[in-house]
């Protein structure tokens, strides 16, 4: 195992706060959004846990080896292509705008 | 940060622009979900489930047999929160977590499971060779307690009641709950060690 699960000790604390996991769930700011906004999307009627899970197992099991929220991702984009939520082609273009902003534009997160 | 993770923050964006202009996702409801999950979900409200059991049997009894209801006995709960289990070690039974195809993870007791639990390689060997796992995990188990890998899913998120431990019987569950870890929760590693409690 790359990491070693150690008892954390900041959790023997009785004031830590409960994220104190010792360990860094989201290594990157996109990654902490794709999240929520999964979650937030799941929360309302337009979609339910279930039909994601499944796209994240299949997008996961077709890659082992691929960083886990990237397959988040993917599994995220396949569940707004098949509900007709967001066609791939808008979404490309959309992509390919933003990629297009000059640097150093603010990141709204 | 490497160009395609780069590319893929700026794609994340891209989705969420369009689904906020569609009216599908409220940004306001994101931000919320994050900092929920960020900063008041964690292991700790698990640690106050455990002592609670450890300290009164018919909440123990009630946890086993129903564990979200229970769990929200304690005010854990939530759009995410369905179907948690609670499964107990005993003096001949160690229990452990897994989730084989993905991540699922009981979230509104134990927080966003760390990156290990998501791995190829707990997910995989966890089933195969638990008791190796464990004890490269630091977890050394004597041969006769049997180990029992519980392999969750959206239906069943299960945590793990561990054996409360020698020595603590003079403790309220509120000193109770600064022995419990996470590890513990999942069947990874022990409770913390009697005079934890007492240094915290």
């Amino acid at each position: 195992m790359a990491e070693s699960p150690v008892i954390d000790a900041d959790l023997a604390g009785p004031v830590s706060p409960p994220r104190d996991n010792g360990e860094i769930v989201f290594e990157a700011p996109w990654e902490r959004r794709v999240f929520g906004l999964t979650v937030a999307l799941c929360r309302s009627t337009q979609c339910d846990w279930e039909s994601f899970r499944q796209r994240l197992i299949r997008r996961i099991a077709e890659d082992q080896a691929r960083p886990y929220w990237e397959s988040w991702a993917a599994a995220l984009e396949d569940l707004l292509a098949d509900t007709a939520m967001l066609a791939p082609a808008e979404l490309d273009a959309r992509h390919g705008a933003f990629l297009a902003r000059p640097h150093g534009h603010d990141h709204h997160h | 940060m490497s160009h395609v993770v780069d590319e893929l923050a700026v794609r994340v964006e891209a989705v969420e622009s369009l689904l906020v202009e569609k009216d599908l996702v409220d940004p306001g409801v994101i931000d919320d979900v994050i900092e929920h999950y960020q900063h008041s979900v964690g292991p700790l409200n698990g640690a106050k489930v455990v002592a609670r059991a450890w300290t009164d049997s018919p909440y123990r009894e009630r946890l086993l047999a129903d564990g979200t209801s229970a769990v929200a006995e304690l005010g854990f709960g939530g759009p995410e929160g369905q179907l948690i289990i609670a499964v107990e070690n005993t003096p001949s039974v160690h229990n452990v977590v897994v989730c084989t195809l993905c991540s699922c993870y009981p979230w509104p007791v134990l927080g966003l499971p760390p990156r290990w639990y998501k791995s190829p390689e707990y997910r995989s060997r966890m089933v195969a060779e638990p008791r190796k796992v464990l004890s490269e995990m630091g977890l050394e188990l004597p041969d006769e307690v049997r180990v029992r890998v519980w392999d969750s899913s959206a239906e069943a998120r299960y945590m793990v009641l561990p054996e409360r431990p020698a020595g603590t019987e003079g403790m309220d569950a509120e000193a109770l709950a600064r022995l419990v870890t996470r590890d513990a929760m999942i069947g990874v590693g022990r409770v913390l060690p009697v005079d934890a409690a007492r240094d915290g």
